[in-house]
């Protein structure tokens, strides 16, 4: 295996140029690694930016979808005649209407129409209307009756391959082949190791739920479409929505400058992109298509559950022999990586010489999976991290020096065994483990009365997070020495642009308030993937050092002829451009002459390739402490820490945004969320944010402690950084359950770790069962 | 999306009571559940006749036994924050600050909080359950990891209120205006258990609004908390709750009320846990005995029988806080 499949860079991606210098590593920076606050905050906190859900056109109507309130059915006969004819109704479209007789493509060549006669899961689109008001439209979904064949269904996936259990799909309810892995023997492997442990878990599946709904609004202008999209890519919608449509991608304009958040959600077009564009089309006139928050528990995607077996050997002296896992997971009714990469980290975290993995992926009748930030990975580490825990019980040895024993130096999955640029996993654990006080903290007494303390740990690498061309960036530098630049990645709430913005300001001395920041437009803006994988730092801040550098080398050929200084002896500081061998010979940017006669610097930057043979991930070691009430099962957590390898930190601000966001879902994972399915109905029981219960902030300790632990990986890229944006949620739920056995000494292999679960394990535990 | 309604605001109770025997009229106090009940479709108003600008229905005064009179218009921010509620009635004031969430303590008010709907999943979604006129409680055999354990029967929910167990152990009056003139109920008979009506929370009948609460004069030295375990810290229904009032004379109870949340369909006294500590003084000791007789009879459905211990320990730990 080369390359692990990348499923949420699934469509082929053009080629870019090579930049044309490979600039030093920065030795002092300026600008980059202060804290800085975000370029946009003011306009995201008061209100005035505007979001694709803010947006309001001339003329604009309101769409919304008429969805399959079963878990499976086949729609026998639709009748929208009393719909249509409803105040306010402009279009009604059916599956049997001729614009909508388009193909939409589920992945590995499952395909259905629009709107399909057989709804796999609930939520699935059967119908559309727009009118003059969203209430109108509402009114007339309701008016559109539809006789629907009710299905025999399966929700549960543990039950998916069961004889007698409802097909979703011709072939049955498995997505492929069982996905094998092996290396070396696992059998010898146990037989080598002194103590063996194995355990078997489940991680519930979770729903993205960004503060910003699904959805957009489509506006045509002649053949031409414009979609303003809540997205974290707006090229991946475009191509996907001019394929569908069968038109020019350079008809399809998608906008998504600002967003309300993904997390991993909002990489990918859906079918209300479609539907939008030909009701706007049927209509002449703009459609505004935005999902209710229930719908978007639905049909927008989930983090996959998984079932979990993991058997570990090791010897006495900590050494890891053998780790073995099979898996069982759903993407839900369609192809959807159900269990995709939830085994990465057994295979790679650490060092191992036998390790066999089994995946087995099925069909149910819920909505399709899409990422879900780290796919695969917290789950993984869920079961990973607190089997570790297990065997450094077993073997009588501490739990982190158990994980510093095994730190691998080359990734040994991938061909040929490559190193790692870097492998900040030692680091992370023992400075970690120093800055938390993991020693004293183990020794801490768990307390007397009813309510118990403990603390836990656990590490992660991120499979991703190198970044990696295409990215192709301008920078235009004014003669009065503000600046603009042009890129197509998304900010998806992650402070891109403020980092990016930095970047600029590091080359070219630029304030950052006269930086114009143009982005995800493709009309517009340069092409860029979708900002996800933890790669939209070290994918665009090289390209836009590239382009800095191109506009910089422009300005000191310039500077040169009025200096009457080489330009390779220029620097910049400040507004100044000036003689690094004599500082008395300067001269204001904006006061070239020839600068002012030129008016503009143009320069083009793109993405260089990573290092050859060499992997760069980002790895992490997490640390917490909990109290749990064993009269009542509730855990608190007091305290966390999160130690990073992610390479430079461009902006300190942003990075401990990262981690407080990464470790507050971690603790939804750990202990409140989870999709609930009626088992009577296969209905969704808990769709908005009371029954499906994201962590609040009083569920979050205020003591989270970002620890960057690494210098600047020199090797990865020209700024030295990797992701973090999905190593920072990837141990927090295994850490958890760490630190709630060593609390209680019960291990919760089932999330979430619920008062409710909680209390019946401490019930069981008690009646000695 | 919210359907369409007609919205009146009456400046006077007479006025809102006329109002509200027009056809499917529904009172609108905070809003907090009501709108959520028309927006996920639960029930349908023709007209919402808002209590907003009834002065008389907001504020806390003194009444005239010497105990509180709560507007039911008043927030339960306002509750919260009350001195002599925090004073006197401690248990209420625990329990005000428990429910939900501060936006929504600031908008909802305690007249409102006691008139709840169901929060049962399958009530506010698209099944046509028992208590919306269809064939059965879907709780029974589904999902009811948030149901009772108490008083079922025909309807599984839980109550949803925090404010409702307190008023209860406090012997609360629910003062109630209607076509017929002024009546009042004791808190403990305002709620309707299933196996008498399973279509209605409240003994309200037509065109009646709740307008005041009133909570006697406390005897010297009663004592009173309210401890809720509930799935997340904030903006959560109860699992498992109780309100606890207990008055000690000499150091030993000579008056208990113990009243549980989260487990039942109504605000669920439990007099045999009462009679435990009365007599007794109050102590680790006493209040398990109590806590255990709290529990007995529960009869848990498929997926909670977790309540019965946190039960438990809930009622432990509101007794232990009286300490």
């Amino acid at each position: 295996m080369k390359t692990p499949e990348l499923y949420f860079i699934n469509e082929a991606v053009p080629d870019t140029a090579l930049p044309q210098v490979k600039p030093e590593p920065w030795a002092a920076t300026r600008v980059v690694g202060t804290a800085q606050p975000r370029v946009d905050g003011y306009e995201r906190m008061s209100g005035t930016a505007v979001y694709p859900s803010d947006l309001v056109l001339p003329d604009m109507l309101h769409a919304a979808v008429l969805r399959c309130p079963h878990a499976h059915a086949r729609v026998r006969r639709v009748d929208a005649s009393a719909a249509a004819g409803m105040p306010g109704v402009r279009s009604v479209i059916t599956g049997d209407a001729a614009a909508a007789d388009l193909r939409w493509n589920y992945g590995r060549n499952v395909f259905t129409k629009l709107f399909d006669p057989h709804c796999r899961f609930e939520g699935e689109a059967v119908a559309a209307v727009a009118a003059e008001t969203p209430q109108q439209a509402w009114d007339a979904l309701r008016a559109i009756s539809v006789d629907y064949e009710v299905l025999p269904f399966v929700v549960d996936e543990r039950r998916a391959l069961d004889v007698g259990a409802p097909a979703l799909h011709e072939g049955g309810n498995r997505v492929g082949d069982v996905e094998r892995y092996e290396r070396g023997d696992v059998t010898k492997g146990f037989a080598a190791a002194d103590k063996v442990v194995e355990l078997e878990f489940r991680t519930a599946a979770e729903i993205h739920t960004p503060m910003e709904l699904h959805g957009c609004v489509a506006r045509w202008d002649g053949p031409r479409l414009t979609i303003w999209e809540s997205t974290q890519g707006v090229y991946p919608v475009q191509q996907r929505v001019a394929g569908v449509l069968e038109m020019p991608l350079a008809n399809v304009r998608v906008i998504g400058s600002y967003m309300g958040g993904g997390f991993g959600s909002k990489l990918q077009a859906d079918k209300y992109n479609i539907v939008a564009a030909v009701l706007a089309r049927l209509t002449a006139r703009p459609v505004k298509l935005f999902l209710t928050r229930e719908e978007t528990f639905l049909c927008v995607g989930n983090r996959p559950p998984a079932n979990m077996r993991l058997k570990a050997g090791a010897r006495k002296d900590g050494t890891l022999t053998a780790l073995e896992m099979t898996c069982t997971g759903t993407g839900g009714a369609y192809p959807a990586g159900g269990t995709s990469l939830v085994d990465w980290l057994v295979r790679d975290l650490y060092a191992c010489p036998n390790v066999h993995t089994e995946l087995t992926d099925v069909y149910i009748n819920g909505g399709p999976s899409r990422p879900f930030r780290a796919p695969g990975h917290p789950q993984g580490a869920w079961a990973l991290e607190q089997t570790i825990d297990a065997l450094a019980d077993a073997i009588g040895m501490d739990a982190i020096e158990l994980r510093l024993k095994n730190v691998p130096t080359v990734s040994q999955t991938r061909e040929g065994r490559p190193p790692y640029t870097t492998t900040g996993l030692t680091r992370c654990l023992t400075e970690g483990a120093k800055a938390f006080g993991w020693r004293d903290a183990k020794r801490h007494p768990k307390g007397d009365g009813p309510v118990k303390r403990g603390v836990g740990a656990a590490a992660c690498l991120w499979v991703a997070g190198s970044g990696g061309p295409p990215s192709t960036v301008i920078v235009k530098l004014f003669a009065d020495g503000s600046a603009n630049l042009n890129m197509g990645a998304s900010d998806i709430g992650t402070g891109t642009k403020t980092v990016m913005a930095m970047v600029v300001a590091e080359e070219l001395g630029v304030a950052l308030d006269k930086i114009q920041i143009e982005n995800a437009d493709t009309a517009t803006t340069e092409y860029a993937t979708a900002s996800g994988g933890s790669k939209t730092v070290p994918t665009e801040s090289p390209a836009v050092r590239d382009a800095a550098l191109a506009v910089k080398r422009q300005l000191f050929d310039l500077a040169a002829d009025e200096l009457k200084v080489p330009a390779s002896e220029l620097a910049i500081d400040g507004e100044d451009v000036v003689s690094k061998k004599d500082q008395k010979v300067r001269k204001k940017i904006a006061e070239l002459a020839g600068f002012r006669r030129r008016g503009v610097l143009v320069g083009v930057g793109t993405r260089g390739p990573n290092p050859e043979n060499k992997v760069v991930n980002p790895f992490a070691a997490q640390f917490c402490e909990v109290e749990v009430d064993t009269r009542t099962g509730e855990v608190r957590v007091l305290r966390f820490l999160s130690a990073h390898d992610s390479g430079r930190v461009m902006n300190p601000l942003t990075f401990e945004s990262q981690v407080i966001g990464g470790v507050t879902m971690g603790i939804g994972l750990a202990l409140t969320e989870q999709r609930v399915f009626d088992r009577q109905t296969g209905k969704v029981v808990n769709r908005n944010w009371h029954d499906y219960k994201i962590p609040t902030a009083m569920d979050v300790p205020a003591d989270i402690t970002s620890l960057p632990v690494a210098p600047p990986d020199d090797e990865a890229n020209t700024t030295g950084t990797k992701g973090l944006g999905e190593p920072v949620t990837i141990p927090t739920a295994a850490a958890v359950a760490n630190a709630v056995h060593d609390a209680i000494g019960i291990r919760v292999t089932e999330s979430p770790i619920s008062p409710m679960r909680l209390v019946a394990l401490l019930t069981e535990k008690r009646a000695g069962r | 999306m919210l359907p369409n309604f007609n919205y009146v605001r009456p400046s006077s109770l007479a006025d809102a009571v006329r109002q509200l025997s027009t056809p499917n009229a529904r009172v609108h106090a905070g809003g907090t559940d009501l709108l959520g009940c028309l927006r996920d479709g639960v029930f349908a108003a023709d007209t919402l006749v808002s209590l907003s600008a009834i002065e008389e229905l907001r504020g806390i005064r003194p009444s005239l036994d010497g105990g509180l009179a709560i507007g039911a218009m008043t927030t339960l921010s306002e509750v919260a924050a009350d001195p002599r509620v925090a004073d006197r009635y401690p248990v209420l004031s625990r329990a005000v600050a428990a429910a939900a969430s501060p936006q929504l303590r600031n908008q909802g008010t305690i007249g409102g909080n006691i008139c709840q709907r169901p929060r049962c999943w399958y009530y506010r979604a698209d099944f046509h359950c028992a208590r919306k006129g269809g064939e059965k409680c879907y709780a029974a055999e589904g999902e009811n990891q948030f149901h009772c354990i108490f008083g079922g029967e025909v309807c599984f929910y839980v109550h949803p209120s925090d404010v409702a167990p307190a008023l209860v152990a406090l012997e609360a009056l629910v003062r109630i205006s209607g076509p017929a003139g002024a009546r009042s109920v004791s808190a403990e008979t305002f709620f309707v258990p299933p196996s008498k009506d399973y279509t209605r929370e409240t003994v309200l009948g037509p065109g009646e609004i709740v307008t005041e609460v009133v909570l006697p004069a406390q005897p010297r030295g009663t004592r009173g908390s309210y401890r809720k375990v509930r799935a997340r810290g904030a903006w959560d229904f109860a699992l498992a709750g109780a309100a606890v009032v207990a008055t000690l004379t000499d150091g030993r109870v000579t008056r208990a009320r113990i009243v549980l949340s989260g487990v039942a369909p109504i605000p669920w006294r439990v007099p045999a846990a009462e009679r435990v500590l009365v007599g007794q003084r109050l102590s680790a000791k006493s209040a398990a005995r109590a806590a255990a007789t709290a529990v007995e009879g529960a009869q848990p459905l498929a997926q909670n029988a977790y309540k019965v211990e946190m039960l438990r320990g809930a009622v432990e730990e509101a007794l232990a806080a009286l300490l």
